[in-house]
């Protein structure tokens, strides 16, 4: 006689090497296919950053932020920046506040194809990796002709941003866009409408608005279960131009479920995102105007701050990034720099959403929270 | 989840500190408001934002190193109705400073807490897992985000590794 598997528990590490766990693990306890614990461990790209901060000066800092995650550079680093200006007082000019949002907004386009790949990928659909990801090709040769790197970008300094746009630059921006809106559509309706990918994400991962902003989760999985909290609507920085146009903030309300979201809810709600990116990037372009990129007195005003305190957030890609900054009289470095990256949360609150699902749905309850280990472990 | 009316920053600031007399409330600029809590009551505080506030974000808890064993605690949450941002600090004491936690009410709070502690020796009563979250075990009790924590070169020879040698004031030579 066989022993009955629901009998005992197993414990089951899922990561650090396997392909999908790029850098992070969690142990999972199973009774027969069903997990019943989960614990995600962090720490294995810790590579302390707050008290690397505490070593750099105010123009060096963004530097290390952006490295937290590579994908949505523009947006990692600019809590920094935008705390920093505060503390400065700091004035932007109108071309560089413009030009800073149109390169976030191009980055989050970025980090989503990414994602979107990858994510497809995790769900056995390989086709659907390699096809947004030589799209995003495109975004990466935009990056590099305007800075010279693909992902290291340091875009944003305190007072402006350190590369003027060329024409050659809003070339290879444009050629990027086109071939997005042209090959999207296609691509997302063939994901969406796939037997496959509905039946392993419907229903997964499935937790309700008030459960979400408990766990602290922010961004794209807020806005798929309805609700409009965007921080470039709600907390318009003066320093950025989202409030120069008219543009919407996409939330995605499922039918079957009101006011809860699924793995493929936050889906459909990252496509829109998408779109949302490019609407805002084709409105802001013709609004460029012409000036100096940078306030000529930044430079020796982010030299020594004065003591101060300061509150930089972002809406990037992944939910709320924030950075507090704490400085002493005339320093040149921070006192204190606290870094929240939205998937310390998100990869915080697969303890709560796993258990119950089967082993093979734990990767999709994690993919559609989009976590990137740079942001936990900083 | 019902809507609301928004309350504006400087009336609940006003309803916390009539609820609980021993609570400052300061509303500034940008949509802030800054309360500073007497460390038994940042339960109270927290579990007043979670019942007012249907729509109450919870962002981050982290500390601060003020030297001289003074710590600052800095709980901060956000209301999406409201517009505003809820810093709520706690002031701390001693070499090992204890709070209780705020995890039950905002389990999003949980791994904020568990790091403070593991990097300021802050303790969280009633935490339920306060294992090492980043660090790795060498560390576990060295506390290194507080000031007094040496990052020099002093401790390679701690750590028994020979330092790395000065660099050559002349050229030409090898050995």
């Amino acid at each position: 006689m066989s022993p009955d598997i629901l009998d005992e528990t197993t414990e089951v590490w899922f990561g650090p090497q396997h392909v999908s766990a790029h850098g992070w693990a969690a142990k999972l306890t199973l009774v027969g296919d069903y997990v019943v614990e989960c614990d995600p461990n962090a720490g294995y790209f810790h590579r302390s950053a707050e008290k690397c901060l505490e070593f750099r000066n105010f123009r060096q800092g963004s530097l290390i932020m952006e490295r937290l995650c590579m994908l949505e550079a523009f947006l990692a680093e600019y809590p920094y920046i935008q705390a920093v200006e505060k503390i400065a007082e700091l004035e932007v000019p109108e071309r560089a506040k413009v030009m800073r949002t149109i390169m976030m907004e191009a980055s989050r386009i970025h980090s989503l194809q990414f994602w979107w790949g990858q994510f497809s990928a995790e769900l056995g659909l390989f086709a659907m990796l390699l096809w947004p990801w030589v799209d995003r090709e495109f975004f990466l040769d935009t990056f590099e002709e305007l800075s010279g790197s693909r992902h290291a970008v340091s875009y944003s300094t305190p007072g402006g941003v350190r590369y003027d746009f060329n024409d050659k630059v809003l070339r290879k921006l444009d050629i990027a866009l086109e071939r997005f809106e042209d090959r999207m559509p296609m691509m997302r309706d063939m994901l969406m409408g796939s037997p496959t990918f509905r039946a392993r994400t419907e229903g997964i991962g499935q937790y309700t608005l008030k459960q979400g902003l408990k766990f602290g989760l922010s961004g794209p999985p807020i806005k798929a279960c309805g609700l409009p909290m965007d921080l470039r609507k709600d907390a318009p920085d003066p320093n950025l131009a989202y409030d120069m146009i008219d543009w919407e903030v996409p939330v995605t309300e499922s039918k079957e479920h009101p006011g809860e979201s699924d793995a493929y809810d936050r889906m459909v709600q990252r496509f829109k995102e998408m779109e949302t990116s490019v609407e805002i990037i084709r409105k802001l372009l013709p609004l460029v105007p012409e000036g100096p990129i940078i306030d000529s007195k930044a430079r020796a005003k982010a030299n020594r701050l004065p003591e101060g305190e300061a509150y930089g957030r972002v809406e990037g890609t992944r939910g709320i990034s924030t950075l507090w900054l704490k400085t002493t009289d005339k320093a040149q470095t921070p006192y204190r720099a606290k870094i929240r990256g939205p998937c310390f949360n998100s990869y915080y609150s697969l303890k709560h959403l796993v258990p119950g699902a089967k082993f093979a749905d734990f990767i999709v309850v994690f993919g559609s929270l989009d976590p990137y280990p740079g942001w936990w472990d900083r | 989840m019902s809507e609301g009316a928004p309350i504006s920053a400087a009336t609940f600031g006003r309803q916390i500190v009539n609820k609980f007399p021993g609570v400052e409330c300061i509303p500034k600029e940008d949509g802030i408001l800054e309360c500073i809590v007497p460390a038994d009551k940042i339960r109270d505080v927290v579990g007043m934002i979670d019942e007012e506030i249907h729509d109450a974000f919870p962002e981050s808890v982290f500390g601060v190193d003020l030297q001289e064993d003074k710590y600052e605690l800095i709980y901060i949450f956000w209301s999406r109705t409201n517009r505003t941002q809820y810093h709520l600090r706690v002031s701390l004491e001693g070499s090992n400073p204890e709070v209780e936690t705020v995890c039950d009410i905002f389990p999003g709070m949980e791994w904020h807490e568990r790091e403070t502690h593991e990097m300021f020796g802050i303790g969280f009563k009633g935490h339920p897992d306060l294992r090492l979250l980043l660090l790795p075990e060498e560390l576990e009790g060295k506390f290194p985000l507080r000031k007094s924590f040496v990052t020099n070169r002093a401790r390679l020879e701690e750590a028994d590794r020979t330092p790395a040698k000065p660099n050559a004031t002349e050229g030409g030579a090898s050995d």
